[in-house]
Protein backbone atom coordinates (compact mmCIF):
# COMPACT_ATOMS: atom_id res chain seq x y z
CA UNK A 1 0.00 0.00 0.00
CA UNK A 2 1.17 3.52 -1.05
CA UNK A 3 1.78 5.04 2.68
CA UNK A 4 4.53 5.04 4.68
CA UNK A 5 3.64 2.96 7.43
CA UNK A 6 4.68 -0.69 7.91
CA UNK A 7 1.70 -2.26 6.15
CA UNK A 8 2.17 -4.07 2.95
CA UNK A 9 -1.06 -5.73 2.11
CA UNK A 10 -4.80 -6.51 3.18
CA UNK A 11 -6.47 -9.32 3.63
CA UNK A 12 -9.31 -11.17 4.59
CA UNK A 13 -10.01 -11.94 8.00
CA UNK A 14 -10.49 -15.29 9.34
CA UNK A 15 -14.21 -15.19 9.39
CA UNK A 16 -14.44 -13.99 5.68
CA UNK A 17 -16.76 -10.98 7.03
CA UNK A 18 -13.70 -8.04 6.68
CA UNK A 19 -10.49 -6.99 5.44
CA UNK A 20 -7.46 -6.68 7.68
CA UNK A 21 -4.61 -4.97 7.67
CA UNK A 22 -1.90 -5.85 10.04
CA UNK A 23 1.95 -3.98 10.17
CA UNK A 24 4.64 -6.15 9.94
CA UNK A 25 6.27 -4.90 12.66
CA UNK A 26 5.19 -4.75 16.21
CA UNK A 27 3.68 -1.13 16.68
CA UNK A 28 1.80 0.58 19.35
CA UNK A 29 -0.97 3.09 17.92
CA UNK A 30 -0.64 6.14 20.41
CA UNK A 31 -5.02 5.43 20.36
CA UNK A 32 -5.70 8.44 22.29
CA UNK A 33 -4.29 10.54 19.24
CA UNK A 34 -5.14 8.85 16.89
CA UNK A 35 -8.77 9.29 18.19
CA UNK A 36 -8.55 13.18 18.52
CA UNK A 37 -6.92 13.51 14.97
CA UNK A 38 -10.40 11.38 13.57
CA UNK A 39 -12.75 13.56 15.77
CA UNK A 40 -11.04 16.62 14.29
CA UNK A 41 -12.26 15.58 10.80
CA UNK A 42 -15.58 14.97 12.35
CA UNK A 43 -15.73 11.12 12.18
CA UNK A 44 -17.49 9.50 15.02
CA UNK A 45 -15.05 7.39 17.31
CA UNK A 46 -16.20 4.67 19.97
CA UNK A 47 -13.28 4.70 22.27
CA UNK A 48 -13.08 1.20 23.80
CA UNK A 49 -9.69 2.40 25.39
CA UNK A 50 -7.45 -1.03 24.01
CA UNK A 51 -9.15 -0.22 20.47
CA UNK A 52 -11.23 2.28 18.52
CA UNK A 53 -14.05 2.43 16.27
CA UNK A 54 -14.65 4.85 13.44
CA UNK A 55 -17.86 5.36 12.08
CA UNK A 56 -16.79 6.34 8.94
CA UNK A 57 -17.78 3.91 5.61
CA UNK A 58 -16.75 0.84 5.82
CA UNK A 59 -16.71 1.01 9.48
CA UNK A 60 -12.83 0.95 10.40
CA UNK A 61 -11.49 -0.71 13.85
CA UNK A 62 -7.62 0.00 14.91
CA UNK A 63 -6.69 -2.01 17.87
CA UNK A 64 -4.00 -0.69 19.80
CA UNK A 65 -1.51 -3.04 18.46
CA UNK A 66 -1.77 -1.74 14.82
CA UNK A 67 -4.30 -4.25 13.50
CA UNK A 68 -6.79 -2.31 11.59
CA UNK A 69 -10.01 -3.87 10.54
CA UNK A 70 -12.79 -2.99 7.22
CA UNK A 71 -16.30 -4.52 8.07
CA UNK A 72 -16.74 -4.73 4.52
CA UNK A 73 -15.96 -7.43 2.00
CA UNK A 74 -14.89 -5.06 -0.98
CA UNK A 75 -11.38 -4.90 -0.99
CA UNK A 76 -11.35 -1.52 -3.06
CA UNK A 77 -13.47 -0.07 -0.38
CA UNK A 78 -11.16 -1.49 2.47
CA UNK A 79 -8.47 -0.13 0.60
CA UNK A 80 -9.62 3.53 0.28
CA UNK A 81 -10.52 3.69 3.69
CA UNK A 82 -7.14 2.07 4.72
CA UNK A 83 -5.87 4.83 2.40
CA UNK A 84 -7.80 7.62 4.13
CA UNK A 85 -7.46 6.46 7.83
CA UNK A 86 -3.72 6.19 7.47
CA UNK A 87 -3.78 9.92 6.56
CA UNK A 88 -5.87 11.60 8.61
CA UNK A 89 -4.74 9.52 11.79
CA UNK A 90 -0.90 10.20 10.55
CA UNK A 91 0.10 6.58 11.02
CA UNK A 92 3.66 7.70 10.45
CA UNK A 93 3.25 9.52 13.43
CA UNK A 94 0.90 7.85 15.43
CA UNK A 95 2.08 4.04 15.33
CA UNK A 96 5.42 3.86 16.96
CA UNK A 97 7.71 0.69 17.62
CA UNK A 98 6.65 -1.73 20.43
CA UNK A 99 8.71 -2.29 23.06
CA UNK A 100 11.74 -4.67 22.03
CA UNK A 101 10.12 -3.88 18.62
CA UNK A 102 11.16 -6.47 15.55
CA UNK A 103 9.34 -8.57 12.25
CA UNK A 104 6.12 -9.76 13.32
CA UNK A 105 6.89 -13.92 13.80
CA UNK B 1 -44.27 -28.38 28.64
CA UNK B 2 -42.34 -25.35 29.82
CA UNK B 3 -41.39 -21.61 28.62
CA UNK B 4 -37.55 -20.92 28.36
CA UNK B 5 -35.02 -18.04 26.93
CA UNK B 6 -32.65 -19.46 24.51
CA UNK B 7 -29.78 -17.19 23.60
CA UNK B 8 -28.59 -16.50 19.69
CA UNK B 9 -25.03 -15.62 18.68
CA UNK B 10 -26.01 -16.46 15.14
CA UNK B 11 -23.23 -19.46 15.30
CA UNK B 12 -23.78 -23.13 14.45
CA UNK B 13 -24.86 -24.55 17.85
CA UNK B 14 -27.55 -22.27 18.80
CA UNK B 15 -30.54 -23.12 16.66
CA UNK B 16 -29.12 -27.03 16.99
CA UNK B 17 -30.07 -26.21 20.71
CA UNK B 18 -33.43 -24.62 19.60
CA UNK B 19 -34.17 -27.29 17.58
CA UNK B 20 -33.76 -29.57 20.01
CA UNK B 21 -36.27 -27.93 22.79
CA UNK B 22 -38.44 -27.13 20.06
CA UNK B 23 -38.54 -30.93 18.70
CA UNK B 24 -39.82 -31.84 22.82
CA UNK B 25 -42.42 -29.12 22.39
CA UNK B 26 -41.08 -26.47 24.61
CA UNK B 27 -42.27 -22.95 23.94
CA UNK B 28 -39.37 -20.81 23.39
CA UNK B 29 -38.69 -16.86 22.98
CA UNK B 30 -35.01 -15.62 21.78
CA UNK B 31 -32.64 -13.62 22.91
CA UNK B 32 -29.97 -11.98 20.83
CA UNK B 33 -27.13 -9.85 22.78
CA UNK B 34 -26.00 -7.31 19.98
CA UNK B 35 -22.51 -6.98 19.75
CA UNK B 36 -22.45 -3.85 17.17
CA UNK B 37 -20.01 -2.29 17.06
CA UNK B 38 -17.65 -5.04 17.73
CA UNK B 39 -19.33 -6.82 15.02
CA UNK B 40 -21.16 -6.24 12.24
CA UNK B 41 -24.61 -6.67 11.08
CA UNK B 42 -24.17 -10.45 10.06
CA UNK B 43 -24.67 -12.13 13.98
CA UNK B 44 -28.32 -10.53 13.57
CA UNK B 45 -29.09 -11.44 10.24
CA UNK B 46 -28.57 -14.71 10.48
CA UNK B 47 -30.53 -14.77 13.48
CA UNK B 48 -33.23 -13.65 11.71
CA UNK B 49 -32.96 -16.04 9.23
CA UNK B 50 -32.74 -19.03 11.73
CA UNK B 51 -35.48 -17.74 13.12
CA UNK B 52 -37.54 -18.27 10.20
CA UNK B 53 -36.98 -21.50 9.38
CA UNK B 54 -37.68 -22.78 12.62
CA UNK B 55 -40.40 -20.62 13.15
CA UNK B 56 -42.17 -21.94 9.64
CA UNK B 57 -40.96 -25.71 11.00
CA UNK B 58 -42.40 -25.97 14.26
CA UNK B 59 -45.68 -23.15 13.70
CA UNK B 60 -44.00 -21.45 16.84
CA UNK B 61 -43.84 -17.32 16.89
CA UNK B 62 -40.30 -17.60 19.12
CA UNK B 63 -40.58 -14.10 19.31
CA UNK B 64 -36.65 -12.30 19.17
CA UNK B 65 -35.30 -10.23 21.99
CA UNK B 66 -32.20 -7.70 20.34
CA UNK B 67 -30.86 -6.66 23.53
CA UNK B 68 -28.03 -4.06 22.78
CA UNK B 69 -25.04 -5.56 24.05
CA UNK B 70 -22.15 -2.85 22.23
CA UNK B 71 -22.10 0.35 25.03
CA UNK B 72 -21.52 -2.72 27.71
CA UNK B 73 -18.66 -4.43 25.95
CA UNK B 74 -16.58 -0.41 26.00
CA UNK B 75 -17.82 -0.10 29.39
CA UNK B 76 -16.00 -3.88 30.37
CA UNK B 77 -12.58 -2.57 27.92
CA UNK B 78 -12.40 0.43 30.03
CA UNK B 79 -12.78 -0.36 33.44
CA UNK B 80 -12.09 -3.77 33.66
CA UNK B 81 -9.09 -6.61 33.20
CA UNK B 82 -9.14 -7.42 29.60
CA UNK B 83 -8.29 -11.05 30.49
CA UNK B 84 -11.43 -11.88 32.10
CA UNK B 85 -13.39 -9.95 28.98
CA UNK B 86 -14.97 -12.62 27.82
CA UNK B 87 -16.25 -14.37 31.12
CA UNK B 88 -17.42 -10.51 31.94
CA UNK B 89 -19.44 -10.50 28.83
CA UNK B 90 -21.46 -13.81 29.48
CA UNK B 91 -22.49 -13.18 32.86
CA UNK B 92 -23.79 -9.85 31.46
CA UNK B 93 -25.48 -11.79 28.72
CA UNK B 94 -26.89 -14.12 30.96
CA UNK B 95 -28.43 -11.17 33.35
CA UNK B 96 -29.78 -9.41 30.48
CA UNK B 97 -31.44 -12.81 29.18
CA UNK B 98 -32.95 -13.71 33.09
CA UNK B 99 -33.94 -10.27 33.35
CA UNK B 100 -36.16 -10.95 29.84
CA UNK B 101 -37.23 -14.37 31.24
CA UNK B 102 -38.57 -12.59 34.72
CA UNK B 103 -40.62 -10.34 32.35
CA UNK B 104 -42.10 -12.99 29.93
CA UNK B 105 -42.84 -15.76 32.56
CA UNK B 106 -39.92 -18.02 31.28
CA UNK B 107 -38.98 -21.23 33.44
CA UNK B 108 -35.46 -21.26 32.11
CA UNK B 109 -32.84 -20.33 30.46
CA UNK B 110 -30.65 -22.10 27.26
CA UNK B 111 -27.70 -21.98 25.22
CA UNK B 112 -25.91 -24.26 22.66
CA UNK B 113 -22.74 -24.40 24.81
CA UNK B 114 -20.66 -27.82 24.18
CA UNK B 115 -17.85 -28.56 26.16
CA UNK B 116 -14.32 -27.00 25.65
CA UNK B 117 -15.18 -25.07 22.17
CA UNK B 118 -14.12 -21.81 22.85
CA UNK B 119 -12.80 -19.67 25.95
CA UNK B 120 -15.84 -18.95 27.19
CA UNK B 121 -16.96 -22.59 27.05
CA UNK B 122 -14.29 -24.60 29.96
CA UNK B 123 -15.84 -25.63 33.30
CA UNK B 124 -14.55 -23.36 35.02
CA UNK B 125 -15.84 -20.39 32.81
CA UNK B 126 -19.35 -21.68 32.38
CA UNK B 127 -19.30 -21.98 36.16
CA UNK B 128 -18.17 -18.19 36.92
CA UNK B 129 -20.58 -17.04 34.12
CA UNK B 130 -23.56 -18.41 35.09
CA UNK B 131 -23.02 -17.99 38.61
CA UNK B 132 -24.26 -14.28 37.55
CA UNK B 133 -28.00 -15.61 37.42
CA UNK B 134 -30.32 -17.80 39.45
CA UNK B 135 -32.53 -19.59 36.59
CA UNK B 136 -32.19 -22.89 35.70
CA UNK B 137 -29.65 -23.39 32.40
CA UNK B 138 -30.48 -26.09 29.79
CA UNK B 139 -28.02 -26.58 27.70
CA UNK B 140 -28.88 -29.39 25.08
CA UNK B 141 -25.71 -29.67 23.35
CA UNK B 142 -23.34 -29.98 26.54
CA UNK B 143 -22.12 -33.82 25.48
CA UNK B 144 -22.16 -33.54 21.92
CA UNK B 145 -18.69 -33.10 19.51
CA UNK B 146 -18.43 -30.49 17.00
CA UNK B 147 -19.28 -32.83 13.86
CA UNK B 148 -22.41 -33.79 15.27
CA UNK B 149 -23.53 -31.18 16.22
CA UNK B 150 -22.71 -29.97 12.55
CA UNK B 151 -24.28 -32.85 10.96
CA UNK B 152 -27.46 -31.87 12.78
CA UNK B 153 -27.18 -28.42 11.69
CA UNK B 154 -26.90 -29.18 8.23
CA UNK B 155 -29.32 -31.87 8.00
CA UNK B 156 -31.67 -28.59 9.69
CA UNK B 157 -30.46 -26.46 7.48
CA UNK B 158 -29.12 -23.85 9.63
CA UNK B 159 -25.54 -24.62 8.78
CA UNK B 160 -25.65 -22.58 5.69
CA UNK B 161 -27.09 -19.72 7.40
CA UNK B 162 -24.45 -19.73 9.99
CA UNK B 163 -21.32 -20.60 7.76
CA UNK B 164 -21.72 -16.84 5.64
CA UNK B 165 -19.17 -14.55 6.18
CA UNK B 166 -19.09 -12.39 9.31
CA UNK B 167 -16.72 -10.33 11.22
CA UNK B 168 -15.20 -12.32 14.39
CA UNK B 169 -16.51 -10.18 17.70
CA UNK B 170 -13.56 -7.41 17.82
CA UNK B 171 -14.17 -7.33 21.55
CA UNK B 172 -12.55 -10.77 22.54
CA UNK B 173 -9.20 -10.07 24.14
CA UNK B 174 -5.63 -11.42 22.53
CA UNK B 175 -5.23 -14.22 25.25
CA UNK B 176 -8.68 -14.74 26.99
CA UNK B 177 -8.84 -16.26 30.40
CA UNK B 178 -9.61 -20.26 30.17
CA UNK B 179 -10.13 -20.02 34.08
CA UNK B 180 -11.69 -17.53 36.21
CA UNK B 181 -12.77 -17.20 39.88
CA UNK B 182 -15.26 -15.63 41.55
CA UNK B 183 -13.47 -13.71 43.89
CA UNK B 184 -11.62 -12.31 40.83
CA UNK B 185 -14.63 -11.48 39.15
CA UNK B 186 -16.97 -10.16 41.59
CA UNK B 187 -13.32 -7.48 42.55
CA UNK B 188 -13.63 -6.86 38.42
CA UNK B 189 -17.31 -6.21 38.35
CA UNK B 190 -17.47 -3.66 42.06
CA UNK B 191 -15.96 -1.41 39.77
CA UNK B 192 -19.13 -1.30 37.83
CA UNK B 193 -23.06 -0.14 38.58
CA UNK B 194 -23.96 -3.83 37.44
CA UNK B 195 -27.37 -3.27 37.73
CA UNK B 196 -28.14 0.01 35.63
CA UNK B 197 -25.87 -1.30 33.11
CA UNK B 198 -28.27 -4.28 32.94
CA UNK B 199 -30.99 -2.08 33.47
CA UNK B 200 -30.15 -0.07 30.31
CA UNK B 201 -29.87 -2.67 27.92
CA UNK B 202 -32.79 -4.63 28.51
CA UNK B 203 -35.16 -1.07 28.49
CA UNK B 204 -33.74 -0.38 25.41
CA UNK B 205 -34.45 -3.79 24.08
CA UNK B 206 -36.15 -4.46 20.53
CA UNK B 207 -38.62 -7.27 19.68
CA UNK B 208 -38.58 -8.86 15.98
Amino acid sequence: MSSPTPYRSLRLCSSGGGFEALPERNVQADLPEVRRLLEAEGIRVVDARVLLIAATSPEVTISRSGRILFKTQDESAARSAFERIARIARFEQTLRPAVGAGPRG
Amino acid sequence: MSRGVMLMSGGIDSPVALDLLLRQGHELLAVHLDNRPFTDDSPLEKIVDHLALLRERYRQPIPLYVVPHGPTQVTLMRSTDRHVGCVLCRRFMWRSAERIAEREGASYLATGEALGQVASQTLSNMRTATAAVRLPIVRPLIGLDKQEIEGHAKRLGTYAISTRPGVCCQAVPDRPATRSDLIQIGGEEAKLDVDQIVDDCVRKAIVL
